[in-house]
Parts: C-alpha cells; sequence; structure tokens
C-alpha cells in the first residue's frame, strides 16, 4: 500500500488526480472530449426545437437555450461525481478509500475538483452554442456576471453531486439516483419553463436546488445585469450549495458507518 | 432450429437477469416521463390533442431509450461479469444470442411506454382515447420488431467499445430530436431528413401518431400503411447490416483480444 | 502410446500483443507472449502446461479454444482447424477458467447451467437430466436453486466445472483449476480431473503449481516467457535433476552478486534463490556437494547463514531451474 499523508491538501490533489484517472481509465480521453462537446447540444436542440414548435411568446428560444446551457454543468458535475463513487465500487477502489486514513473530507472533495472544472468547460461550451448556433443575443451580456454564475454554479452543483454520490456508497448504484436528479432538474430549476408554471407544492424544492438561481442569474446577466444586481440569487446558491456539502459529508461519514456494519461496500 | 433455440435462451436469460434487478429501469422511466412534463408545460397554450402527442412522444422516449440503453450496457455487463468469454467459447453465433437479448429489451421498451403513457394520464387526468386501437396496436408491435433490429445493430458497435456508455447516454438527445418524438421533423435543418428518415422509428411514431390521433395534421405524406412499410424495410436493411458486423467484429475481437479488458 | 491419435496438434505457434499507452505520445508496445512453440496431446492424455505467470499458458489456452487468433502457426483441435472450424471445435470442446468471473451471479446454478446448456446445443429431451447429472457429479444438487453470487469460491469453481461439461465434451481444457481454492477444494478438484480421465475424456490443463503437474499429468510441457523449455512426462523431468544434490543455504542478506559468483563456482550446474524480506533461500544445484560445500559457504562468510542443507532434488527445482533458464536440457 502506497505511503499515506496525513496532509489534507495532499490528499486532496492526489484525490483529483485518482478521479481524473478513474474517469480515463474506461473512458478514452477521446470519449471525454466528445461528451464535453457534445452532451450540452443535443439536450439544448431538442428543448429549442421544442419551444420553436410550441410558440409560446413569454418562452423565447433564448430562454430555453440559456437555461439548458446552463443545466449542462449539472449534467457534467452530478453525474461524473456519482459515476465515480460507482465506478469505485465496480473497481473495487472504494475499500481502500474508506479504509484509508487520510483525511476523508479531502478525498471527499478532492474527487469533485476536477468534476468542477469539467463544468465550467461545459458551460462554457453550451452558451458558445447557445450564441453561435442557436442565435441567442449575447450582444448586451455582461460577462464578468455570466462568469460569476458560472463558477458559483459548478461549485453548488458539483457540492449537490457529492451530497447525491454519498448514497452511492450505500446503495448498489448511484446511477440511478444521478438519473433521477437530472432530469427532475430539468422540470424543477426553471430550466425550460418558469419555476412559477409548477404547482406551488412544488415550488419550494426548486428552491432547494442550486440550479434554479443560476437560470434565472444566467438570464439576467445575458441580459446586462451586473455581479452586484444579481448578487443576491448568487448568494442565495452558494449558501444552498455549501449546506449541500455538509450535508453531503454527514451522509457520507453516517453511510460509511452503515456499509462497515452491514457489509454491503462491495456488493455492487 | 439451434438459431432460434438461442434467441429463446437468450431472450429467457435476459429476462432472468432483469427480474434481478429491475431498477435499472428506473431511469429509463424517469427521464422520457420527465421530459414529457416539461413538453406539457410547454404546450400548455396550444391548441389540439397535444396532451395525447406529448404523452405518446413520451412512450416513445422511453421505448427508444430502453433500446439504446440495454443494447449499451448488457453487452458491458458481460464484460463486467467475464462472462462474455463463456459466451464466445459456445457454438452459437454472437449474434444470435444478442439476437434474444435486443428482442426482450424491446419488450420491455414496449412495457416502458406504456408505463409513462399511463404515468402521465394519471397526472393530467386526460383519459386516452386512440382513434384505432388496432392499427395503434400494430403501428406499436412493429415499431418494437423495428427497435429489436436497431438494438442489434447498436449491440455490434458498440461491443468493442471501452465508450459503450458513452455513446449510449450521448445518442439519447440526439435520437430523440432525429426521431421527431416531440415536434415534426420538419423543423430540423433539410440535411438531418435523411438521417431522420433511416431510422425505423421515427416512421413508426409517425403511424402510431396517426392510430392514436386520427389526423393527418401530424403526420407524414406516405400515411400509415406507407409508414410501416418503410419501417418494415429499414428493419430488414438493419438485420443485414448487423450480419455483416457481426462477423466482421468476431474476427476482430479474436485477432486484438480486446474482449476480456473491457 | 503410438496408436492413440492427436486430438491438439500445436505446430510453431505465436501470438504476439500490440498495445498502445499514453494520450498526447502513443507509446506502441509489442509483447510476444507465445514465442514459437509446438507440441500435441494424444486421445486421454492429461497435459499440463507448467509455468509462472505471464508465460503464456492463458494465451496458449484461449487460442486453443477459439477465443483468440495466433498471429501466425497452426493448431487443430479434434482434426479442426481452429481458424478455420471454430464453430466445429465448439462444439466438442470445454473451456474451464479458474477464477470468480464467467457466471451469472444474479440468477441461480440451474439457471445458469440451463444457459449454457442450450448454447451449447444439448438437447432438450436430455438437458434437465444432464444438469441434474452435473449437478451431483460435482455436489451442487442441494444448492442448485441459489444465486450464484452467494457462493463460496469453492462452489463456483465447481459450478465452473459443470458449465465446462454440461455438453459431455470430449477434450476439456482447464485454466488454473486449483487457483485461489482451499486444499480441500483443490483436492476435490483434482479428484474430479482423475475421474475425468478415466472416463475417457482428453484434458489439458494449465498451471503455476509443480506439485499439482506432476500429481496429475501424464506429461507436462514447461513453459517460461512464451517458450516451451521442456516438454516430458513428470519422471523425465524429474530425471534432469539425478545424479545431482542440491545445497540449500538459508542466509540473510544475500545479493545478486553473490548469487552470480555461485554461479560462476566451477562445479555449480545451476543456482536459484527465493529472496524473501526476513531470509533468503539459495539453491545451488551440484554434483559433488562434498566438494561444494565448502566454497558456497566460504562465498557467503561475510553474510548471515542460518543453515545449511544437503538435499536430493525435487521436482520442483526442476522446474526452477527449467524457468529461471538456468539449465541446459
Amino acid at each position: 500500500m502506497a505511503e499515506y499523508s496525513s496532509n489534507p491538501a495532499r490528499v486532496f490533489f492526489s484525490s483529483a488526480v485518482l478521479a481524473k484517472r478513474a474517469l480515463f481509465s474506461w473512458l478514452r480521453p477521446e470519449m471525454w472530449i466528445m461528451m464535453l462537446f457534445f452532451s450540452s447540444l443535443f439536450q439544448i436542440a431538442f428543448f429549442v426545437y421544442v419551444a420553436t414548435y410550441v410558440n409560446n411568446p413569454s418562452i423565447s428560444v433564448a430562454y430555453v437555450a440559456v437555461g439548458n446551457a446552463m443545466q449542462s454543468i449539472a449534467l457534467a458535475s452530478v453525474f461524473a461525481v456519482c459515476n465515480i463513487t460507482g465506478e469505485e465500487k465496480q473497481q473495487g477502489t472504494l475499500e481502500p478509500i474508506l479504509v484509508s486514513p487520510g483525511n476523508r473530507f479531502s478525498i471527499f472533495v478532492g474527487r469533485a475538483m476536477f468534476q468542477v472544472l469539467n463544468g465550467l468547460a461545459t458551460v462554457t461550451i453550451a452558451l458558445f452554442y447557445a450564441a453561435v448556433l442557436f442565435n441567442v443575443d449575447f450582444s448586451r451580456t455582461d460577462f464578468l456576471s455570466l462568469g460569476a454564475v458560472a463558477v458559483v454554479t459548478a461549485f453548488a452543483m458539483t457540492a449537490f453531486g457529492l451530497m447525491l454520490s454519498s448514497l452511492g456508497l450505500y446503495l448498489r448504484t448511484s446511477m440511478v439516483i444521478a438519473n433521477i436528479f437530472l432530469f427532475i432538474g430539468l422540470l424543477l430549476c426553471g430550466v425550460n419553463f418558469p419555476v412559477s408554471y409548477l404547482p406551488s407544492y412544488l415550488q419550494p424544492i426548486s428552491y432547494a436546488i442550486p440550479m434554479t438561481y443560476a437560470t434565472e442569474a444566467a438570464r439576467e446577466a445575458v441580459s446586462g445585469s451586473s455581479v452586484l444586481s444579481i448578487g443576491g440569487l448568487l448568494l442565495a446558491e452558494l449558501v444552498v450549495g455549501i449546506a449541500a456539502i455538509l450535508v453531503g459529508y454527514a451522509m457520507f461519514l453516517w453511510f460509511e458507518r452503515m456499509s462497515k456494519k452491514r457489509g454491503t461496500m462491495d456488493r455492487y | 432450429m439451434s438459431r432460434l433455440r438461442a434467441v429463446a435462451t437468450a431472450f429467457r436469460q435476459q429476462a432472468l437477469i432483469f427480474w434481478a434487478d429491475p431498477q435499472w429501469l428506473i431511469p429509463n422511466i424517469i427521464a422520457p416521463f420527465v421530459i414529457t412534463l416539461v413538453a406539457l408545460m410547454l404546450f400548455k397554450n396550444v391548441d389540439g390533442p397535444v396532451v395525447l402527442y406529448a404523452v405518446l412522444g413520451g412512450g416513445m422516449m422511453g421505448m427508444w431509450g430502453n433500446t439504446l440503453y440495454s443494447s449499451g450496457w448488457s453487452i458491458q455487463s458481460d464484460r463486467w461479469w467475464g462472462t462474455l468469454e463463456s459466451n464466445l467459447v459456445t457454438p452459437t453465433p454472437l449474434i444470435w444470442i444478442i439476437a434474444g437479448r435486443a428482442i426482450w429489451n424491446a419488450w420491455i421498451g414496449i412495457l416502458n411506454g406504456v408505463l409513462i403513457l399511463v404515468f402521465a394520464e394519471v397526472v393530467f387526468q386526460a383519459p386516452i382515447s386512440l382513434n384505432d386501437p388496432v392499427l395503434f396496436f400494430l403501428a406499436f408491435f412493429l415499431t418494437l420488431l423495428s427497435l429489436s433490429a436497431l438494438g442489434l445493430l447498436f449491440s455490434s458497435a458498440f461491443v468493442l467499445t471501452r465508450a459503450a456508455s458513452v455513446l449510449t447516454n450521448g445518442l439519447e438527445f440526439p435520437i430523440y430530436i432525429g426521431t421527431g418524438t416531440m415536434f415534426p421533423i420538419a423543423l430540423l435543418p433539410f440535411w438531418m431528413n435523411p438521417l431522420s428518415l433511416s431510422l425505423g422509428p421515427t416512421w413508426g411514431i409517425d403511424a402510431i401518431r396517426y392510430s392514436a390521433l386520427g389526423t393527418t395534421q401530424f403526420t407524414f405524406v406516405e400515411g400509415y400503411w406507407g409508414d410501416l412499410a418503410i419501417m418494415i424495410l429499414l428493419s430488414f436493411v438493419y438485420l443485414a447490416v448487423a450480419v455483416v458486423l457481426f462477423g466482421w467484429l468476431d474476427r476482430k475481437v479474436r485477432r486484438d483480444a480486446s474482449m476480456g479488458r473491457f | 502410446m503410438a496408436g492413440r491419435e492427436a486430438v491438439i496438434e500445436v505446430n510453431d505457434l505465436v501470438r504476439v500483443y500490440k498495445t498502445s499507452s499514453g494520450f498526447v505520445r502513443k507509446k506502441r508496445k509489442e509483447t510476444v507472449a507465445v514465442d514459437h512453440i509446438s507440441f500435441s496431446v494424444e486421445q486421454g492424455e492429461l497435459f499440463g502446461l507448467l509455468g509462472p505467470n505471464g508465460a503464456g499458458k492463458t494465451t496458449t489456452i484461449k487460442m486453443l479454444t477459439t477465443l483468440l487468433l495466433p498471429t501466425s502457426g497452426s493448431i487443430k483441435v479434434l482434426g479442426y482447424d481452429i481458424v478455420k472450424d471454430s464453430i466445429e471445435v465448439r462444439k466438442r470442446i470445454g473451456l474451464i477458467l479458474g477464477g470468480e468471473k464467467g457466471l451469472y451471479y444474479r440468477i441461480t446454478a440451474r439457471q445458469n447451467l440451463k444457459y449454457f446448456a442450450d448454447l451449447y446445443g444439448v438437447p432438450l429431451s436430455t438437458r434437465d437430466k444432464r444438469i441434474r447429472e452435473v449437478l451431483d457429479l460435482v455436489g451442487l444438487q442441494d444448492r442448485a436453486d441459489e444465486r450464484v453470487e452467494d457462493f463460496s469460491r469453492g462452489m463456483k469453481q465447481r459450478l465452473h466445472i459443470a458449465k465446462g461439461i454440461v455438453h459431455d465434451p470430449e477434450l476439456i481444457f482447464m485454466d488454473e483449476p486449483s487457483i485461489g481454492l482451499d486444499p480441500q477444494a483443490a483436492r476435490d478438484t483434482r479428484r474430479m480431473i482423475k475421474d475425468f480421465i478415466s472416463a475417457g475424456k482428453t484434458i489439458m490443463l494449465t498451471t503455476h503449481y509443480m506439485y499439482e503437474a506432476d500429481e496429475l499429468c501424464d506429461r507436462i510441457g514447461v513453459i517460461t516467457k512464451g517458450k516451451i523449455v521442456a516438454l516430458d512426462t513428470p519422471e523425465v523431468l524429474k530425471r534432469l535433476v539425478r545424479d545431482t544434490s542440491v545445497i540449500e543455504v538459508e542466509v540473510f542478506g544475500l545479493t545478486e552478486k553473490l548469487i552470480e559468483d555461485t554461479r560462476r563456482l566451477p562445479g555449480v550446474q545451476a543456482v536459484s534463490a527465493t529472496m524473501a524480506e526476513d531470509k533468503q533461500v539459495m539453491r545451488v544445484q551440484v554434483t559433488d556437494p562434498a566438494e561444494m560445500l565448502g566454497k558456497v559457504v566460504a562465498i557467503l562468510q561475510d553474510r548471515k547463514v542460518i543453515g545449511v542443507k544437503v538435499k536430493e532434488p525435487t521436482l520442483e527445482d526442476a522446474y526452477l531451474w527449467l524457468v529461471e533458464g538456468d539449465v541446459e536440457t
């Protein structure tokens, strides 16, 4: 067994590298690049066409395009983080991680660091598509604002993914969870239509998900709002994201204890 | 005779494995169901039988998703479990084994689609009134066969790559778009039409819509029977290509030893 | 021996693996896994391919069972060419791979056997009876309707065997049959192998346990780094080390240089060594132990010698020397 380090920073970075390698071990880099460039494209296209067909004046193509562009972060971050836990189980590396004395929090977060960058790259590409392929008008955009939204959202949604991946420690698969969550996000986060369209009992759930703030903030930024004016939204999103990390870490610890008790770690 | 037996055996095996872990179906129900709900939200102010239109689209997406997902994962699972070699060492050519699985997967896809229809109807409390139930079920059934053939084709493409799962997830939306599940393919750029029309289920969903909605408002000029004929023809093309691909792949796999590692 | 037909004929077999690694700068590497080997196996024989890990045993078995194409050379199994008539070959052979994989864990043993019996074309009228027979043979009749994931390692191995013979093949291939098994299970496996031979089957197995090869096999092919360095009955292989003795020295602080120095001593035929953390054992093959004992100990004078023994060589010694390339046959 390689020497372990009680230095959290070192564990953090080596977890990130492990995450990157894990992503690549079953996924050739060419494939990852393909995913990076194409996953958002088709999702945006789908909803743009539906919106075009529907021709609802309060839901423009731009509305849908920007919403889905932001949502692509969820795809990259959440999905990949959850997959890593599922994969680690499959490849049998999960046990060594749980058993190692490295700082667990660092491992937990280190894995996700790479995904944050992945999410940022994905959303940048998605917004580029929105501008170039779907004719969204970026002429009045405050790019600083938009950048801020992207960064905050990448962190917040990755935090959400970490929380979900804790479930993966306990269940057979976190992929089912990730799938459910991704698609619920499409419905609840103001991606394709305003949250106000939803029945009132669902709306509170929307506001517990960082993406809801992100879509609104992104649209504001695209139409020219400055960082200050969307500051409230960004702050709310950050708070939700941090809450997710804490909840996720608590679940991580709890599930780890439960897994040890029940010996479910190597079932998959 | 033994070929048919192999198909039946693989069908049975796939069913047993499915029932051991039926939760794998959940993603395939959730995704189209949620997309249908989103579409229905978007369709709120539109006239016409939009609820049924959207719900049928959702059902179709369910069937598609399941085909893709199962073709992508079933052989990958064999790789993970190490059972691919056990299958390859038998005298039954792999294509018959995969064919049996593809039929089961398409069958589950139909069930998947029906479940979505039922859920959506329950949620929106709109009764299903099919214009012509007999034609509807015929179209559904033939679409199942077309999906099986397509699943067989996809399996042969996925069996060698490490990235089967990326392709599986990655093709989901392009197919929803290309086959016009939730909007007419007329909206798509003209160069996409050959792609759309080369997919059997595009014609299938057209026939399904016609028999359910009873209007030609949403359908192709070929009409119901034209649609089915073209879909059947395309299915034979898929089978022919699959046969060629499987033969080529069998040789390649044995040459490159790429089946044991993912 | 004469008059029995060859069921396996391997001629100048070569298998080269090409791998590429790295993303930006692709490194291509060619590994010769099997390097011009030839041998044949007769009907009713129990033939063993003995060698260390990575020697090319599994690659050879995979080629013989049609799972891999040779890079060059020819293989005939039961008269059929494995490239041109692979389906005919597959109908008549059984393959039992060691290890955990190869079974569907989420379904029962019986369901697994039914599946493979069907793929092998076992007649429907006799299939279920045959499955019961095979389950009895391997001792799994009471657990047949439990999921394989609940089986122990030994039980999984037994099910592997059952799966490999469900279609009653005349030729059976086994890759590392006792690997990972506890002694009882390994003993049961060896007993089953002997029973198959008594029933007239031909078996080819691979192993890296020399005592297993010695106990079971009619003939052994010793393979290392893709080449067969010896091919004969266990008796003849042991004779390689007849008329010799082994000076076995347990020492602390053994180095490669000391081993080399010992090798170069006149009168020394071969040297092999086992290096563990706490102690090392050097085995020196000599014709005249009385003369050589002093010289060997002298070489180790700066080291802590824990014990010295003079013994008769075993098959293990012959194997180690063959594999480490120190013996000329």
